[in-house]
């Protein structure tokens, strides 16, 4: 059986717990194994999240240090900061976006960017919440990104598009998010 | 909180939370009373049953004001014969400790469940306790999911074990199997039991010391009783080469690291692997068997080392010669959370094998930190910023004794408003104790609504009572916002529907305090002036208690999108903006950015409207962008 860890990070708020259940949701509705680990309650507020995935056949909740296949991030330094949970090959996908914490002084993007690079990563930077807020609604960001994932990365081979359709389909904001993924798609296959 | 998956249909397959699981347990088993005070990571427990108890019309569902009350109200429904489960963080049980042990004592006529999560890592919590030692203490057995993927059944278990011992037990998850989602089977939803009857007999419920210590013997009996039953759980098992001189025993969320960890290592299936999910009391014949003739054990477990300490007196007492390693040994770090990789390292050096090679890759550069924030538009923003700055006026020098809530983030620069942080309620007594002895300072002591509730008031009423002198700011949202916005005794409702407000300043009144002022916290005008008056007040050697009232602005957003009230986007005018920085440096709303030049600029996706800001800009510049409906201001600013 194939088998995937996914680390899944951003700033509390980003609709980043929702974005890992749906690959959760997804991959147990196909019949894979899956466990997602979240944190709630002080990790959010505004601060650093980051929520485990197993796909496939592992047993215990978090992915080990260095053997993260892929990493879906919504803000470009927790993409930094939790890099090195990612095994030497492994993909990024990233929203380009940069919150900045209040009083630091953050690396620019073009410097994360090439920093993840230079560690071996496969780093595909998109514009997820500006496709969002195209769309009328910057919370469909996490969307736009799980889009890209399924037809760029590895996560496709496991994840069929039609099921994670079917998911949205029956969540709040159904349509903005069959929209926003499907814009995410298209962004992915084009590259 | 929706959780519509807690009533899925007996057999489906369901994805979901720990924590879900373990109500659904609850719910399947016909639990008639739940009760709980919400903390992470256990708060979704109470929270779910609630939701199925919507649909349902039963169990009977409560948030207390505290674990203790929770505690006992369960308890007393299952003294009542009607089963019943107490939820709480681990911390919560030391709140109901003195509950937990008499229940020990007296027992129960029906199932009793006390859910304990504890938080390994220290997610969300101030220390790493780990209440399986509160069962070895109080002769309460404590069952434990082997990961999430057992919450369900492990639940369901420590169910039938107590009620057919009649006796609590506690289920001891941790955070990664509370909030990890994972895949269960549902089964069918028995009976439920909603109506108990009290059977007199004051030689089992009333603990004075002649029952007491006939209670104390039969206990001693029938802890002995358990280990013996609880070697047939089938929750327990081994698996591997019985001729194996090396054992491998993982306790609870430790069994699923040991397992992947021994793949990773090919040992699985050359060592024997034995899973224990009921760790307290160990189930001695059971492990009897398995480590006659073993010669080296490695205990994994989350937490301290609960079972490898009784695994070791177990040995001891069987006379064995085998070596047992595990976190009193080093091979597994005491602090933190259990990895994959550590425990793989572990069981590798403990067996003297190498450890597995690992390429570990770090940034040469660093994302700075990013601690969690007040949101914008949280009412206490300016209640903080108004404390700094008027007893910065005033020239008082403040000991800001902090407490447990949202108001924990005022710890962080530049509102630096939280100097002491220990537990619930802890603000009201550490506070009195620094007024009775630091004289060139002034206590404020901040507690919010919901803590106040559960444990401020007996502070309260000392401060009163013993005279010390201190500013008592009761930060009043109306809700237990951090662990979720759950109701409490301000909200004005409970789980089942519309309830009783509890007055902060009534209670405060009652308590003996010398004065009593209230502010709205969205008037920052209001809030200056009050401040200045109750500092007055402490600064004279009165005890002075301060309520600042104003909705947390999340449940505001959500009840102004409920009832089509728009809410206004606040600007900065460019030309009248000094780049002072005030409103970005000193208040600090996340909201509010600094530009190239100095001036400051409002993230219209991030402005909630409250307004404040525009009250912090001394060149009225910072204006709403459109026009301020009149009900969205009411609701910020609702008279107390």
């Amino acid at each position: 059986m194939q088998s995937l860890n996914v680390i899944v990070t951003g700033v509390g708020g980003q609709g980043i717990l929702t974005l890992a259940r749906i690959i959760g949701e997804a991959a147990a509705a196909s019949g894979l194994g899956a466990l997602v680990a979240e944190t709630h309650g002080l990790s959010q507020r505004g601060g650093s999240v980051v929520v485990h995935v197993r796909l496939g056949e592992a047993e215990a909740p978090l992915v080990p240090e260095g053997e993260g296949d892929l990493m879906i991030s919504m803000e470009l330094l927790e993409a930094l900061r939790y890099s090195s949970y990612m095994r030497r090959g492994g993909e990024v996908v990233t929203d380009k976006l940069i919150i900045k914490p209040y009083g630091s002084r953050p690396p620019s993007a073009e410097e994360i960017v090439a920093e993840l690079r230079s560690m071996g990563l496969n780093v595909y930077a998109v514009e997820a919440a500006s496709i969002a807020e195209a769309l009328g609604d910057v919370r469909a960001a996490n969307v736009v990104l799980l889009g890209y994932a399924i037809a760029r990365t590895q996560l496709g081979k496991l994840l069929k598009a039609e099921s994670v359709e079917a998911l949205l389909r029956r969540g709040k904001g159904a349509e903005t998010n069959v929209k926003a993924f499907k814009l995410g798609m298209s962004a992915g296959k084009e590259r | 909180m929706s959780y519509p998956e807690v009533l899925a249909a007996p057999g489906s397959r369901v994805f979901t939370l720990g924590n879900v699981a373990i109500a659904r347990a609850c719910i399947e088993y016909g639990v008639g009373v739940a009760a709980g005070y919400p903390g992470t990571p256990s708060s979704e427990i109470i929270e779910a049953i609630a939701f199925a108890a919507k649909k349902l019309g039963y169990p009977y569902v409560e948030w207390s004001v505290n674990e203790k009350v929770a505690f006992e109200v369960a308890y007393g429904a299952a003294i009542a014969g009607v089963p019943s489960v107490v939820a709480m963080k681990h911390v919560g049980l030391n709140v109901a400790a003195d509950p937990l042990f008499s229940s020990a004592y007296t027992g129960v006529e029906a199932a009793f469940l006390v859910v304990s999560a504890d938080d390994p890592a220290m997610w969300s919590s101030q220390n790493e306790q780990d209440n399986r030692i509160y069962g070895l203490h109080a002769y309460v057995p404590v069952f434990e999911p082997a990961g999430a993927q057992e919450a369900r059944e492990a639940a369901l278990e420590a169910l039938k074990f107590s009620e057919e011992q009649k006796h609590p037990v506690i289920l001891r998850t941790v955070t990664r199997v509370s909030h990890t989602r994972a895949l269960h089977v549902f089964g069918e939803l028995r009976k439920p039991r909603l109506v108990g009857s009290f059977k007199r007999d004051p030689s089992r419920w009333a603990l004075v010391p002649a029952n007491a210590r006939k209670r104390r013997e039969e206990l001693i009996a029938k802890w002995q009783r358990f280990s013996q039953l609880l070697s047939s759980s089938p929750l327990n098992s081994a698996e591997g080469p019985e001729t194996s001189k090396l054992v491998v025993v993982g306790a609870g969320t430790g069994y699923r690291y040991a397992r992947e960890a021994l793949r990773r290592l090919g040992l699985l299936g050359e060592v024997r692997l034995i899973k224990i999910s009921t760790s307290v009391p160990l189930p001695r014949e059971f492990l009897a068997k398995e480590l006659v003739g073993k010669e080296k054990a490695v205990v994994i477990e989350e937490g301290e080392p609960v079972v490898e300490d009784q695994l070791k007196l177990l040995s001891f007492d069987l006379g064995l010669q085998l070596s047992v390693a595990g976190k009193r040994s080093g091979h597994i770090p005491l602090s933190g959370e259990l990895k994959v990789e550590k425990v793989a390292e572990g069981i590798a050096r403990a067996l003297g094998l190498s450890p597995p090679a690992r390429e570990v890759m770090r940034p040469s550069i660093s994302a700075p930190p990013r601690p969690p924030l007040l949101c914008s538009g949280c009412p206490y923003r300016g209640v903080f910023y108004s404390l700094r700055k008027v007893a910065s006026k005033m020239r008082l020098k403040l000991i800001y004794s902090g407490d447990i809530g949202c108001y924990s983030l005022g710890i962080n620069p530049p509102l630096s408003s939280q100097d002491t942080l220990v537990e619930m309620g802890g603000s009201l007594g550490l506070g009195a104790g620094f007024s009775h002895v630091v004289k060139d300072a002034l206590v404020v002591a901040t507690i919010g609504d919901s803590t106040f509730y559960h444990a401020g008031l007996p502070g309260l009423v000392n401060a009163a009572y013993n005279s010390a002198p201190m500013l008592v700011l009761v930060l009043d949202n109306g809700t237990t916002a951090m662990t979720g916005h759950q109701p409490n005794p301000s909200s004005g409702e409970n789980l089942r529907g519309e309830a009783k407000r509890v007055s902060a300043e009534e209670i405060a009144k009652a308590a003996g305090a010398d004065g009593i002022t209230t502010v709205r916290s969205f008037s920052l005008e209001e809030v200056d002036k009050g401040v200045a008056e109750a500092l007055r007040e402490a600064a004279s050697g009165k005890l002075h208690v301060l309520v600042a009232r104003g909705p947390c602005v999340l449940t505001a957003m959500a009840e102004a999108r409920e009832k089509g009230i728009s809410r206004p986007v606040y600007t900065v005018l460019e030309e009248r903006c000094k780049a002072c920085t005030i409103c970005y440096n000193l208040f600090a709303c996340p909201a509010i950015v600094s530009t190239q030049d100095g001036k400051a600029k409002i993230d219209p996706r991030l402005c909630t409207g409250c307004g404040v800001c525009a009250e912090v800009c001394p060149f009225e510049a910072i204006v709403p962008e459109s026009k301020v409906e009149k009900e969205w201001r009411e609701m910020l600013l609702a008279k107390p």
